[in-house]
């Protein structure tokens, strides 16, 4: 993923189908990893992806450059839908089916990430690993069950047998972390 | 609550673990401080560092195909509503001028009317002031004629108008007189008839009023300001020129009598 790269979403937001495109092509194994992650389930993944790319386009005149990334703000839309999507499928009672099939699900998917974008995504996600690598272990569980998961506080003290003023804490040292990375990042 | 706790609420609003009360706090505190927005918006784009560490996962070919279709269709059907739009704004707009139009049409008829109304009412309003008036002059008269002290002096035709006659009401008491010609020649459209009184304290007649008759030779005049019935001797009625004359220019009398 090539984050140094000109924005598109400007583009975009003047109806620019190609730059639309390049978007896509650019962004989209990254928010379909996410949302694999999120949702363990490939076809739910692409109907969200596809929501999301659409609610760009439609929404692209909404991102300030000077609130985030491109990259970010397509991420929050994209989490927000899975999330959503999760908690409805949750409600259904199909998550218990899914959750086995998570790990298969990215080692058959990462596969197909191809040509030059793989080399730039994998340069990038390197660094980002190497970042969150830096984090605790029990910091990093907590902000992946409250991200991935949509976990409120309560139900990750509860989920980790902690209490929950621990696992508040741990969550805010893990956030000032990344945040601080991020900053060396810039 | 410190900008420290804020940030740590934003920290948390980041992956969605904030509860909705500490929500609402921290947005209503982020709109009127700039520097937990930045922090808030720096947690959020570090929020995102969990999502790209994943190792990216090319989607099939086909969601693409259908993301770019569903895109296409949108534009497609926005323009198709542009175009509605545009359609029933014309519409919209070519009725509102319409009934504008009517509407306006109406009001003018309406104020037409009502300047029309406005001017009969003024017209009847002045003949009825002008009835009135005659009424008024009318009852004056007739009390005149019915009063008791009321004389009576009746002109007769001379030889040019033999025909012709005149009454003369008198009240004394007001020194006025009503007079009543009846079936006098017409006269000519230059002339005018003239009555005079012929008194009996001066040697010149004076002229007591002009009139014109109408087609059937009639004519009422009222005398105000007469001498005193002592003092007049007789009445005769000459044809003068248009307007009338200090002294006769003749002696042509069309009708005369004695007071």
């Amino acid at each position: 993923m090539d984050t140094t790269s000109e924005a598109l979403l400007p583009s975009v937001a003047r109806g620019d189908t190609t730059a639309f495109e390049s978007l896509y092509d650019r962004y989209s194994s990254t928010l379909y990893a996410l949302l694999l992650r999120i949702l363990a389930n490939p076809e739910d993944a692409q109907e969200v992806l596809q929501e999301t790319f659409v609610k760009a386009w439609t929404n692209a005149r909404m991102f300030d450059a000077a609130r985030g990334s491109e990259i970010a703000w397509l991420i929050s839309i994209a989490r927000s839908r899975g999330i959503d999507r999760l908690r409805s499928r949750k409600i259904r009672g199909d998550r218990e089916n899914d959750a086995g099939r998570e790990i298969s699900i990215h080692s058959s998917f990462v596969e197909k990430t191809t040509g030059a974008d793989k080399a730039v995504q994998s340069q990038e996600s390197s660094a980002v690993r190497s970042a969150l690598s830096e984090l605790p272990e029990a910091q990093r569980v907590a902000l992946e069950l409250a991200y991935f998961e949509g976990l409120s506080q309560s139900e990750i003290a509860g989920k980790l047998g902690e209490p929950l003023g621990t696992i508040k804490t741990r969550m805010q040292l893990g956030m000032k972390k990344l945040r601080e990375r991020l900053q060396a990042f810039k | 609550m410190t900008h420290e706790e804020f940030e740590s609420i934003a920290a948390l609003d980041a992956i969605g673990a904030a509860s909705a009360e500490e929500t609402r706090t921290l947005n209503e505190h982020l709109a009127s401080c700039n520097s937990c927005r930045r922090a808030r918006d720096e947690y959020a784009e570090a929020a995102t560092l969990l999502a790209r560490e994943l190792p990216p996962v090319a989607p099939p070919p086909e969601v693409r195909e259908h993301v770019v279709e569903t895109i296409a269709d949108e534009d497609a059907e926005e323009e198709r509503a542009r175009f509605s739009n545009r359609w029933w704004l014309a519409i919209a707009a070519t009725l509102f001028l319409a009934l504008w139009g009517w509407r306006e049409f109406g009001i003018r008829v309406a104020r037409e009317n009502v300047r029309s109304q406005q001017a009969q009412i003024e017209r009847l309003k002045s003949e009825n002031a002008l009835l009135h008036e005659q009424k008024e002059k009318l009852s004056v008269e007739m009390s005149s004629l019915a009063a008791p002290e009321t004389r009576e002096i009746a002109l007769a035709g001379q030889q040019i108008s033999p025909t012709a006659s005149a009454r003369v009401f008198l009240e004394p008491g007001r020194r006025r007189a009503i007079v009543f010609f009846q079936s006098l020649p017409s006269n000519p459209k230059d002339k005018s008839y003239q009555l005079w009184i012929i008194r009996a304290d001066q040697p010149r007649p004076q002229s007591a009023g002009v009139f014109d008759v109408s087609d059937a030779g009639n004519a009422q005049i009222v005398i105000e300001n007469l001498p005193l019935a002592t003092e007049m001797k007789a009445l005769a009625v000459t044809l003068e020129p248009k307007g009338g004359v200090e002294q006769p220019t003749n002696t042509n009398f069309y009708l005369m009598g004695n007071s």
